[in-house]
């Protein structure tokens, strides 16, 4: 008698196997509806010139054409680019280096700190733009801490300085991200058997060796999530520059974001500006693709 | 095949199909964006004042001095009482955003605040053209034409052949230059200066009396404000008004434009503004003025209600000076204006409503309310730097010198003007770059 397979072969499906997808449905749907179709259609416009009010002219890949050549535009995805360093390369640095002081012991008070360092992460971008305008104004604190360690010729409007403004901006994400790295990796530690790093140090493994053969392999996952979220926060940063410099002085901090924004409300160029939203929406894919790519090759 | 390569592979058919979904939908008219957006009705107000009998009910949608709209909205039911008037008010960026989107739906409000957006409104015919109320009601009599003026967007009238007509204004605004009195004459500063050259005499002095002369908020919109305040001493007035209304041929790139422009760069040099100018804010300048940190500041009316509170007899106002000391007064300056929706049932009861805002009763309510009324000689006199503001006003009304702002010629204007000036300020653009940069953005804006 000639026996039936037990098992079916993987990646054939069986009858019933269409179940799964009418649970996936309802999320599915709203995924399409508020998130798919949304991203297609901005695609679409992208495609017209077109001020948000009369007849729009199909002009195809033209705006993409004119993101290429315009110099304003161009400088403003460097300027993102400067600010992934900000918002994620310094802030992933700090984090690993609070979480390599604070992981080895259980200290008390631990709650506390993570309240702290998580605040940041907490207030609305807003009124964090707001607060930072104020700390580096004229008379601001952070002039004020200067002054009062004598160093009166560092001094500056610092928003309003062609040179220090993107490294000012730059500075209030590094803020605002340090505290959720930190956050993500302490939580990722956690996870690590303490045997590890007992074994650790009977082998006479210091501090620094224990970070680096320890914690730092284990954090591998928690690295590209850190990574992923900050790199997206610095592309698409739009509310800290808006409200800091609104992409001042001259264009030194004048990020993608903010131009999509300016273009498509008050310069009446929609197509322009969907044109502009769906490049920045493929470099960010691209990039987090990469993330993504890098931290899996090496498990 | 590898497992990644068949991924890869699936990816890409579901691309194609996603396109192929898309790509139908571009040769389909009726997905164009914006052909939903037909006008419906007419595009003039009737030429008769008839205001309809009955219960009529009009809103006004608008974004400043909601003190003094709802004065104006109930004087006005006083003395209308079959018309009610409800008012929508808007935070002005809210209400400069959503602008077209408000103005070209079905729920459009019957009375809408002017602003930037509404020349492409009226363009396309959403707003009303008010030219054969502007004679019907005799407006040029009772407020100054230079005022409406304004607010032609460019066009001529359809129904008279005349100037169009696309709003009326309720209070007028001006730059100037404020200062602070008590240390223009620490500084040996005596009284408002008579001529450009003159004024440069007397930033001068305030830089050698170790004073900051001159406050400037170039974060946001103040250094437009000073660069435009020299471009109206030095461009003629008719050629200016050419390029802020789009006037073929027109062009900023002329000896006025590079002089004005480096006439902000030479002051930037010898320090004249704070050093930190492109860090402060328009608000903050103001804030550090009123404390006594600058001699002169440069800003519009729409300041003096909080310098005439925090400085009293302190704080003086004039408007920019001319090169010789018979030029005429110009400065820039724009109304708190009204348009009425082609959408909208009443165009009667809102002409009605529109009339009233040029009477001597709603005049002494916005002189009230710190603007600067559009029939000044209604209203009584004011007192201090609002009467020094009054004079000014007047000065350049006689001399038909109120211009509007730069950033009326284009919408993207507004972003490279700041932009610009932070750079004149700084010293990073050469003028002629600098101009360059403003008729180039002009010129896309205008290239039909």
């Amino acid at each position: 008698m000639p026996s039936r397979p037990p098992v079916r072969p993987p990646g054939t499906r069986g009858r019933g196997a269409w179940r799964g997808y009418v649970y996936v449905l309802p999320a599915f749907l709203v995924y399409v509806a508020f998130a798919v179709l949304p991203a297609l259609h901005t695609a679409y416009l992208s495609l017209f010139e077109w001020d948000g009010v009369t007849l729009g002219e199909w002009v195809g890949l033209g705006n993409y054409q004119e993101i290429l050549q315009d110099s304003v535009l161009r400088r403003s995805v460097f300027n993102a680019l400067v600010l992934v360093v900000f918002f994620s390369f310094v802030p992933i640095a700090l984090g690993l280096a609070m979480t390599g002081l604070l992981a080895r012991y259980r200290r008390p008070g631990m709650g506390a700190y993570r309240f702290l360092f998580m605040l940041p992460q907490v207030i609305p971008l807003v009124a964090v733009g707001v607060t930072w305008r104020w700390l580096y104004g004229d008379d601001g604190l952070v002039n004020q801490a200067f002054r009062t360690v004598g160093l009166d010729g560092v001094t500056r409007a610092w928003l309003g300085d062609f040179d220090a403004a993107l490294v000012a901006v730059g500075l209030v994400g590094t803020w605002v991200l340090s505290g959720l790295c930190m956050m993500l990796f302490l939580s990722g530690v956690q996870k690590v058997d303490p045997s590890l790093y007992e074994a650790a140090r009977l082998d006479g493994a210091g501090p620094v060796r224990e970070f680096v053969s320890v914690t730092l392999p284990h954090l591998r996952g928690e690295l590209a999530v850190a990574m992923t979220v900050t790199t997206v926060a610095a592309l698409a940063s739009f509310d800290i520059v808006y409200v800091t410099t609104n992409g001042g002085p001259g264009e030194q901090t004048t990020v993608p974001g903010l131009l999509v924004y300016r273009l498509a409300f008050s310069e009446g160029k929609v197509g322009l500006a969907a044109a502009l939203a769906v490049v920045l929406g493929c470099l960010i894919l691209a990039i987090v693709y990469l993330i993504n790519r890098l931290s899996r090759t090496e498990t | 095949m590898p497992k990644s390569t068949q991924r890869l592979c699936r990816r890409i058919a579901r691309a194609a199909c996603a396109l192929a979904l898309v790509l139908p939908l571009a040769a389909c008219d009726a997905l164009t964006p914006g052909s939903t957006a037909a006008v419906p009705g007419p595009r003039s107000v009737p030429s008769s004042t008839a205001v309809p009998e009955g219960d009529v009910t009009l809103r006004v949608q608008f974004a400043d001095a909601p003190l003094m709209v709802d004065a104006l909205i109930a004087a006005f039911e006083k003395g209308h009482p079959g018309i009610s008037v409800e008012p929508q008010y808007k935070t002005f960026s809210d209400y400069v955003q959503n602008l077209k989107l408000t103005m070209t739906s079905d729920s459009a409000p019957d009375i809408a605040q002017y602003a930037v957006g509404m020349t492409d409104l009226a363009q396309d015919g959403h707003i009303l053209d008010l030219a054969p109320y502007r004679e019907a009601y005799g407006w040029d009599e009772s407020i100054p034409p230079v005022s409406l003026d304004q607010l032609t967007a460019g066009r001529k009238s359809e129904a008279t052949g005349g100037r169009a007509l696309f709003g009326v204004p309720a209070g007028l605004s001006m730059t100037g230059i404020y200062y602070n009195k008590e240390l223009a004459e620490q500084a040996g500063i005596k009284g408002p200066p008579r001529t450009l050259a003159e004024f440069e005499e007397q930033l001068a002095a305030a830089k050698d009396a170790d004073l900051t002369p001159l406050g400037v908020g170039a974060l946001t919109e103040g250094g437009l404000h000073l660069w435009a305040a020299l471009l109206n001493q030095l461009m003629p007035t008719d050629d200016y008004w050419d390029w802020v209304n789009g006037t073929k041929g027109a062009t900023i790139e002329n000896q006025a434009g590079i002089t004005a422009s480096e006439l902000v760069v030479e002051w930037s040099r010898k320090d004249y503004y704070h050093e930190s100018a492109n860090g402060t804010g328009q608000i903050d300048s103001t804030a550090q003025f009123a404390k006594g940190d600058s001699v002169f500041l440069i800003n519009g009316n729409w300041a003096a209600g909080q310098l005439a509170t925090t400085m009293g007899d302190n704080v003086g106002f004039f408007p920019m000076p001319g090169e010789n000391a018979g030029a005429p007064t110009v400065a820039s300056g724009f109304s708190v204006a009204y348009a009425v929706s082609s959408r909208t049932e009443h165009p009667g009861a809102a002409g009605a409503f529109l009339d009233f805002l040029t009477s001597p009763e709603a005049g002494q309510i916005i002189s009230d309310n710190g603007f600067l009324p559009p029939n000044p000689e209604a209203v009584a006199k004011p007192e201090g730097v609002l009467a020094d503001i009054a004079e000014g006003h007047r000065r350049a009304i006689a001399d038909d010198g109120i211009t509007t702002f730069p950033d009326f010629a284009a919408p993207a204007m507004l972003d490279r003007l700041r932009s610009g000036v932070q750079k004149l300020i700084a010293d990073r653009v050469e003028p002629a770059d600098y101009l360059d940069s403003l008729q180039d953005e002009w010129e896309e804006h205008h290239a039909e």
